[in-house]
This record gives structure tokens, sequence and C-alpha cells, in this order.
């Protein structure tokens, strides 16, 4: 398994940060070697190719960015047939413009214009951070089952932290628990 | 209602909220995502959004829009700031209301994208030439950073002079819940100063700060001293933590300031009676409350990401009563809850710092 560090918007938090982390999981990052992975610079590593071209490696890409960052994924459209690969666009009703139905709809359109891809399904991930309770997350989600619906796509799943799943009963949407590894400096 | 935002959105939502329609800027990290914000977000309230031709340009755009009385801003990160310098100094000496915002990187030279606070001394003691004084500003939440906008905007209008609010990139990048439901009651105040045509004022006004006339130049400089001594004695804020019994007194500001506050938490978990203040106010320093803690602390340690700025201030205000180390992190690099809590534990032992 890989996972692809496409992000190349938003130099800070990115998951090249905590690559060691993912080895000793089994899980190589590919992102860009050396000097250029504390750069803001765009620069996609050869061994992209090598998640796209083997079948045996299931990869995952972080793509970050919103629409200006998913503009990255349109150099692998030809490398990307239908059917070998799902993109999801995790949403969070809590950002700006993600909130409604109709900032979900355009956001999804822009991002599939932008990636010349077209999204697979939406991921419910409404959240404040540390302030997130059950109510924050099903509220959201009652907005991006919505905004799925009137695009006609699923909803994979919600993401959500560990601690909450519990409590939230079921909802007909399967749940992807979270456990924190990455912290802030004052924690 | 509250969103999570990133503090760069925050900040630009913030100006949005303090009225302020108009932005003239050059992308830099890690400030790019206000600009982002702001390019997406005027437009949607009437404003207008331009992306200069460098960060000269936007300095002086800032300067024109200012004095027609616009409320006005611009941003950037240390590189781009210095080449501001010029336009800072000309703001202040034409006593221009305007909002500057430094996402600090690791410097010096093109240096890095990386989180610093090593624009201090640029920030609170000049940068351009002349006699001048910023109000400088140094929010450490999201929340905080969208406060702090109107809180600029209104100082700027209120001594006509400019103000910078300083954060470090992991401020701009780093997303919290902000609350949206406050006070969005713009109220700017007249600005019968400003060069909005003959219709609007009698006389003619001017903006400048080209004074040939020595005797001229002298009394401008009388009238900016006057000014900034009313700023320092009202205008002073900072924040205090377990500073009643504290023996060891932090100083930091920004970010830096909560991992100090987590490390006086530990240590008072451990024994120790540390405390910590907090300046808000980076110009003016918050002289006062340092001052009056000077005679029953036993040491002050200032964490910063830098070589060690903001302990001139400090030591300034202590004036000798109690020694005053430094703890600082560079490049980048951000000081690390138990490197910290190492150095108030060795100061605690008696320890005179690095």
């Amino acid at each position: 398994m890989a996972l692809v560090d496409l992000d190349l918007i938003n130099p800070y938090f990115r998951v090249r940060q905590v690559k060691n982390d993912f080895a000793e999981k089994g899980i190589a990052v590919i992102s860009p070697p050396g000097k250029l992975a504390g750069a803001d610079i765009p620069a996609l590593p050869p061994t992209i190719h090598s998640v796209l071209e083997n079948p045996a490696i299931y990869g995952v890409f972080d793509v970050g960015g919103g629409d200006i960052g998913a503009t990255v994924l349109g150099r692998f459209k030809n490398k990307l047939p239908d059917g070998a690969f799902n993109l999801f666009l995790v949403v969070n009703t809590c950002r700006p413009y993600s909130s409604s139905v109709s900032d979900i709809i355009n956001i999804t359109r822009m991002i599939e214009g932008s990636s010349r891809l077209n999204v697979g399904a939406l991921v419910s991930n409404t959240n404040l951070g540390m302030e997130t309770d059950v109510a924050t997350i099903l509220a959201g989600h009652r907005v991006i089952a919505q905004a799925a619906a009137q695009m006609a796509l699923p909803v994979a799943f919600i993401g959500l932290h560990e601690g909450l799943a519990p409590a939230m009963g079921n909802i007909g949407v399967p749940l992807l628990p979270l456990t924190m590894f990455m912290k802030t400096p004052w924690q | 209602m509250r969103v999570l935002m990133k503090g760069n959105e925050a900040i630009g939502e913030g100006a949005v909220r303090a009225g302020c329609r108009y932005f003239f800027g050059y992308p830099i990290t890690p400030q790019s995502e206000l600009t982002h914000y702001l390019a997406k977000r005027l437009p949607e309230v009437g404003g207008l959004f331009l992306q200069a031709e460098s960060e000269v340009a936007s300095i002086n755009m800032v300067y024109g829009a200012a004095a027609a009385g616009a409320r006005v801003m611009t941003s950037s990160s240390g590189p781009g700031i210095s080449l501001m310098q010029e336009g800072l100094s000309y703001l202040a000496g034409s006593e221009l209301p305007s909002v500057i915002v430094n996402l600090m990187r690791g410097g010096p030279g093109l240096g890095n994208i990386a989180p610093s606070q090593s624009d201090y001394f640029q920030a609170v003691k000049g940068g351009g030439h002349g006699d001048y004084h910023m109000i400088v500003l140094a929010p450490n939440t999201a929340q905080e950073m969208l406060d702090t906008m109107g809180k600029a905007f209104d100082l700027a209008d209120q001594y006509r002079n400019p103000v910078m609010v300083m954060a470090d990139g992991i401020m701009g990048q780093m997303m919290e819940a902000v609350d949206l439901a406050g006070d969005t009651k713009i109220e700017i105040p007249p600005k019968p100063w400003a060069t909005t045509g003959m219709a609007h004022h009698t006389g003619k006004n001017v903006i400048n700060s080209c004074l040939v006339i020595p005797e001229e130049m002298e009394e401008l400089n009388l009238r900016l001293e006057k000014k900034y001594k009313v700023i320092s004695q009202k205008e002073q804020a900072c924040d205090q933590y377990m500073l009643a019994d504290a023996d060891i007194v932090l100083v930091a500001f920004g970010l830096v300031s909560r991992i100090c506050m987590s490390a006086v938490e530990k240590a008072r978990a451990m024994g120790i009676k540390a405390g910590l203040i907090r300046p808000i106010t980076l110009w003016p320093f918050p002289t006062e409350l340092i001052e009056k803690t000077a005679d029953k602390t036993r040491a002050y340690l200032t964490v910063e990401m830098n070589m060690g700025q903001m302990i001139e201030d400090v030591r300034l205000a202590v004036r000798g009563r109690a020694p005053v180390f430094h703890y600082g992190r560079l490049g980048g690099m951000v000081p690390e809850l138990k490197d910290v809590l190492a150095e108030i534990k060795n100061l605690h032992e008696g320890g005179t710092g690095r």
C-alpha cells in the first residue's frame, strides 16, 4: 500500500512530515525527495508512476488545496481509466465554502473541472477539530447526504474521531473511526 | 455559528467583518490562503481584491486607498514585508490608517516557508527609515486572529497610524473552530482629512510626508512622538497566566505562548511556581505589567522562535532587577514543550539559561 502526498498547495501539516511513522506501519509515503519535501514548489516525484502502473499496489492519493490543488490530478488522467480508481471528495460543512448543498455541488464541479476526473463518492467528514461533538457530525452529514443525493453520488463513509463513534448509532452509512496521531506543539 | 478556519482565513474574514473592502497584495507562502480567501470573499461584499505586480506596488496601493479614506489592508511574509518597508515608513509619515499582516517564515534571506518569529525587530523597532512606530498586534488563536482584525482597523483609524498584525506561519495554516456570531456592526469614524474631492470637504486636503523645511519636519516628528506616547500609555495589552505567585516568569507571544502555557502547567505540577506573560501588543510593549512583576520574580525566560529579539524589551522593562534568559528555536523549528519545561527546571534549580 502506498500513500501519495500530492498536496502541492498547503506547505504545512502534510503526510510527508510523518513519513517514517507510516513506514513503520508498512505504508510507503510517496512525496518529493530530499530538500524538495519542505518546499512550496510543484514537484512531482517520478515514483508516483510506480503506484499508477503496478496493479499490485493499492494507492491512496492525498490531494490537498481544493479545486486548485486538484489540477495536479489532471496530469495523471491518462493513467486513471474509469473503473480503475475512485475519487472521494472529503466534505466538512464547518469549513468555509462547503457549508451548504449548493456550496458542495459547486466545489465538486470545480474539482471535477480542474482534475478532469469524476468524483465517485462524498466522504462525510464534518468536524470542528477538538470541539467536534456528535450533533456537529450529524448536522453536517444531513447536508452532505442531501448534496450527494442531488448529484446521484453515494456517501462512502463518515470519518470521525474514534471516541465519538460509539455514540453515533446506526445511521445507515459506514463509520471510519479515526485515531489521532499528530498533535499540536502544546499537547 | 462556529466554523473551522485556518488562521489565514480567519484574518481574511475578520477584515471583511471590520469593514475592510480593499486588499492589495502579492502571494507568498505561508500566507497565500489569506489572499486566496479574500480573492473569493471581497467581491461577495462589493469589495476589491487586487493582486499587484509586487509587494512594493501593493503597499503603495494601500497608501493610495488609505489616503482616500478606505479601510484597506495588505499581507505578506518576511521577504515581502521587507520589500514594503519604504511604504510603511511613508504610511507612518503621512499618518495613514492601514493594516499590514505578516505571517512570519524562516529567514534571513529567502529563508524557507516554515514558521518563525524572527521579524520582531523589524516590526517593533522600525524596519523602515525615520522615527516612527507601527502598532503591532500578536494574536495566538484563530478566533483571536479574526477578532484582532477589527481591533487593528479601529486602532489604525483612531490614531491615523499603520497597524501590523503578526503571527507565525503555523498560525496561518492551522485550523481551529471560530465563532462568527459576534458583533458585525461596522463603525468607521469620519475621515475629514481624506482626499475624497472638494465636494466632500472645504479646503485642500493633502496627504504627504515630504517636508523640505527642517522646522516643519521637526514639527511632524514631535507631533508623531506625542501620538506614540499616548498609544504607549493607553494601548499596552497582554494576557497573564498563573502570575500572582510566580517566581519564574515566561514571556512569549503568538503560538509559542500556547506552548509556554502548557509548560507552566506542567512546571506547577512539579511544584515550580512558574507563570506566563503573553504580550498581545508587541508595540506598545506591555512594559507596565512586566515592570510590576520585576521585584518578585527570580528569573524571566523569553521563549521565541528567533535568536532573542523580544528579550531586549523584557530587559528594558525589568531594568536589571532580575535576570532575563532566552530560549529559542530557529529556521522553522518550533520550541518543544519538554524543552521549554527543561529550561524552566534549569532556572528553578539556579541555572543561568543557555
